[in-house]
């Protein structure tokens, strides 16, 4: 390989490394774990102060809205149905939040033993929502970074 | 016993199992008609090609009319229409769901190796045998899916047939979701041609640019419909889902966008290889990568892998799919390895300041940019796999690592067109460079003290006048040269610079809708502004400089859903401006689903973007208003500089149709004199 040709290759990996760099940097720096309800409680000290996602189903009459407008608190509960997380999230709601839905919520699992959700996503319980549509088209994101 | 009564739907699944035997024909046939040199075999094989398509409309034809006609009876009917369902919708059910949407895919592939082969009668007549294969091969597997897996003809039992269907999802019943997948699929397939063209120049060693040449319009045309697929993927977020924005980072979304950047790539690395000879290795491996990522796009859409915390594929359709990627990559690393001889070029680059040096830095940042998106989606695949934990990144690991990225593909989007091919002198650079750069300066330091201080924002808007400032540099130079050269008046001289060099100046025209994309992403993303309030009728909410009255929720109701509509004014300094009604769907059948129709008074400043949460009893709404700022900018330079771009490179001129004409009437004469001689 001439010395053009070397320069030009090292010009190249110089780039693809600062890149590559960047790129587990941010993700190690903005890395979310993302666990289900029974894995938090189970886990609960590590998760701490951190930012977690959780995944869940909403326990039926669990929802309630609070004294402000926008808030509202409500309990998560796991796959089997035994594990409760209960959850304070303050924002519009988005359109499928109900008893049973499937939830995604982001924040901190506070000391009080309440999840402090930051974001609020739904997903659609329906079967009939088509595959190829149901993770696209049901989840909705509301309030951003 | 019962009767078994034959309908439309079985007649569907038999054309489909005929099909499924002519693309094993069409590789079989073509291959050993290639090999031993029997002409007869291929046009045999080009021939089936054009029956496969004959097959999956009549296919297709079958679907739609059991959709239409109401045979609830087939399970595809009953789970994704119903009676109620407007026409309009019934047909397009056709891609609604998980087994039409793949039938539909496969069409599309056949109607263009129909196309592919009804241009090739009388060139690349050597690459042609392998274009089919490759083109018939990948059919063959979205036919083992249809006929295997997911098959849209498939029955109920007798017992569990419903009086009427589900109906299509309420969300995609919107003209957006309509048109969206049909765009993005003729990217995805579109794609499939020139990837077909490079295995077959691999295969015959005919390595130079000549499959280029021969797929340009393949390419520029499956790279635009995938781009306005994806936009209209974002608009549609923007004006359903109802939280603000256009973009989110989700998987579906990442996997449409990681084709469209290395096809980006692509579009620009051939014209290195076609000025230059070089770059073999790398425009091949390109195309092998970005089918790849067609089909990985595909996949991902369908198979939950990534969404959903600790679940595999769930549907074993994602197990097909691996299999089938792993096949391409494994045969084309092979072909690759083995044609490493007659893709390595004589050639080399010149000089660091040249135009070839920045199309390759352009290719390594739009791979970059396909990189970091890869890596962000399957993330938390592969922390899992590695750690047992599952981990996701968000929208600040994406935004954190393409901002930058992008910012310096903006750049590079001002000085590519600039620089000579070759080599550049200085002298050349001053002169080419000074004034859009001392323009960027001066309008950048303007909008510093305009208020603007958001430091991205402001590097973007700047280096977004440095590229604009070179397009005008470049249209300007170029019309005032054709002037000085023949005389002609100024706007005659602009439009025969166009013409005569359509493949720039609709380049330049894309590049401007780059520009504004990115001056609407960058103003919406600083300095949005969001505001959530509860209020009761009568009273107002202040948001930026606007006053918005909120007079009362109406409700209505249909069969099909009620509407609440919430009535809202919108005033600025004093004077009204627009009423907004942003409303909520819920439907009434399947699993009530609730959906919101935003609000949103647009202008090219700003988009004043209302939301209408839950309306209480006492008709208290809660409501969340958002201003973005230079929205409309995004689509305008999508939509309508990215499709002005495309159809002026591809437009033919006159001159060129008259060669055409010229060129068919040749062949008709040439086909009458052998004829007659017979």
């Amino acid at each position: 390989m001439n010395k053009k040709k070397l320069r030009f290759v090292i010009g190249g990996l110089v780039i693809a490394a600062a890149i590559t760099y960047m790129v587990f940097a941010s993700a190690r720096s903005t890395m979310v774990y993302y666990v289900t309800v029974d894995e938090l409680l189970a886990k609960n000290t590590s998760f701490h102060g951190e930012g977690v996602r959780v995944a869940g189903k909403v326990v039926p009459t669990s929802i309630t809205k609070g004294p402000q407008p926008t808030e509202v608190n409500f309990k998560v509960k796991d796959k089997e149905g035994t594990q409760i997380l209960p959850v304070y999230y303050k924002g519009i709601l988005p359109d499928m939040f109900k008893d049973e839905a499937d939830v995604i919520v982001e924040g901190h699992y506070n000391s009080d033993g309440v999840f402090h959700a930051k974001t609020l996503m739904t997903a659609c319980p329906s079967k009939y929502v088509p595959e190829d549509k149901q993770q696209h088209v049901s989840t909705e994101q509301l309030k951003s970074y | 016993m019962t009767r078994y009564v034959l309908i439309m739907a079985d007649i569907g699944y038999v054309v489909l199992l005929i099909a499924f035997g002519l693309c094993i024909y069409v590789p079989v046939v073509a291959v050993i008609g290639a090999r031993t040199r029997r002409t007869p075999l291929i046009l045999s094989a080009e021939k089936a090609v054009n029956a496969v398509f004959g097959l999956l409309t009549l296919a297709a034809a079958c679907l739609i009319y059991s959709i239409v006609t109401n045979d609830f009876q087939v399970k595809y009917v009953a789970e994704h229409s119903n009676l109620h369902m407007p026409l309009f919708y019934k047909i397009t059910a056709w891609w609604g769901g998980q087994e039409g949407s793949l039938l539909f895919w496969v069409w599309i592939l056949s109607a263009f190796s129909a196309l592919v082969v009804a241009q090739n009668k009388h060139k690349n007549r050597e690459l042609m045998p392998y274009v089919c294969s490759v083109l018939m091969s990948t059919a063959l597997f979205f036919l083992v899916l249809l006929v295997f897996a997911a098959d849209p003809f498939a029955k109920l039992p007798p017992s569990r047939v419903p009086p009427d269907g589900a109906g299509l999802n309420p969300l995609l019943q919107n003209p957006y979701m309509v048109i969206h997948p049909p765009n993005l699929y003729l990217g995805y397939v579109g794609f499939t041609v020139p990837f077909a063209f490079a295995i077959a120049a691999l295969i015959t060693g005919r390595l130079d640019s000549t499959w280029i040449k021969s797929t340009r319009r393949w390419t520029l045309f499956p790279w635009y419909f995938l781009g306005v697929g994806i936009l209209l993927g974002g608009h549609w977020a923007y004006l359903e889902l109802g939280w603000g924005g256009y973009w989110a980072w989700d998987p579906v979304e990442n996997a449409s966008l990681m084709p469209w950047l290395t096809g980006t790539a692509f579009l620009h690395s051939v014209m290195i290889q076609e000025k230059k000879d070089m770059l073999k290795v790398w425009n091949v491996s390109l195309i092998i990568l970005t089918f790849v990522l067609s089909i990985f796009g595909t996949f991902l859409t369908r198979s939950g892998v990534v969404s959903s915390v600790h679940a595999f594929a769930q549907s074993t359709l994602g197990y097909y799919f691996l299999v089938f990627l792993a096949l391409v990559i494994a045969f084309s690393f092979f072909l690759i390895v083995k044609r490493w001889d007659l893709l390595k070029s004589k050639n080399e680059l010149d000089s660091f300041l040249s135009r070839e040096s920045i199309f390759l830095l352009n290719n390594l940042v739009f791979l970059g940019l396909a990189f970091t998106v890869l890596w962000g989606t399957l993330f938390p695949i592969i922390s899992e796999a590695v750690k047992g934990t599952r981990v996701t990144v968000g929208p600040p690991f994406f935004n954190q690592v393409n901002v930058p990225i992008g910012l310096l593909l903006l750049l590079l989007t001002g000085i590519g067109p600039l620089i000579p091919w070759r080599k550049a002198s200085w002298q050349h650079l001053k002169r080419s460079f000074t004034y859009p750069i001392l323009g960027a300066l001066v309008g950048g330091t303007v909008l510093f003290f305009l208020g603007v201080r958001h430091a991205k924002a402001l590097l973007a808007f700047t280096i977004a006048l440095f590229v604009a400032g070179t397009i005008l540099f470049e249209y300007t130079r170029g019309t005032l040269a054709r002037r000085e050269m023949t005389g002609e008046g100024y706007l005659k001289a602009f439009f025969t610079l166009i013409s005569k060099n359509r493949r720039r100046y609709g380049g330049y025209i894309i590049h401007l809708g780059i520009v504004l994309i990115f001056v609407g992403v960058a103003g919406s993303s600083a300095f949005q502004v969001e505001r959530e309030i509860a209020l009761k009728p009568g009273e107002s909410a202040i948001i930026g400089d606007y006053t918005i009255k909120y007079q009362g929720t109406s409700f209505k109701s249909d069969p099909n859903k009620t509407v609440a509509s919430a009535n809202l004014a919108v005033y600025r300094r004093g004077e009204k401006l627009s009423g907004l009604v942003p409303e909520k769907h819920r439907y009434l059948q399947g699993d009530q689903m609730v959906t919101t129709e935003v609000a949103i008074y647009s202008t090219m400043k700003e988009d004043l973007y209302t939301v209408l949460g839950a309306v209480e009893d006492d008709n208290t709404a809660v409501f969340k208003f958002v201003i973005n700022p230079m929205v409309l900018w995004i689509w305008i330079g999508g939509f309508l500089f990215m499709t002005l771009g495309t159809f002026v490179i591809t437009l033919p001129t006159l001159e060129e149709l008259r060669e055409r004409e010229r060129a068919r009437q040749l062949e008709f004469v040439t086909e009458k004199k052998v004829l007659s001689r017979a």
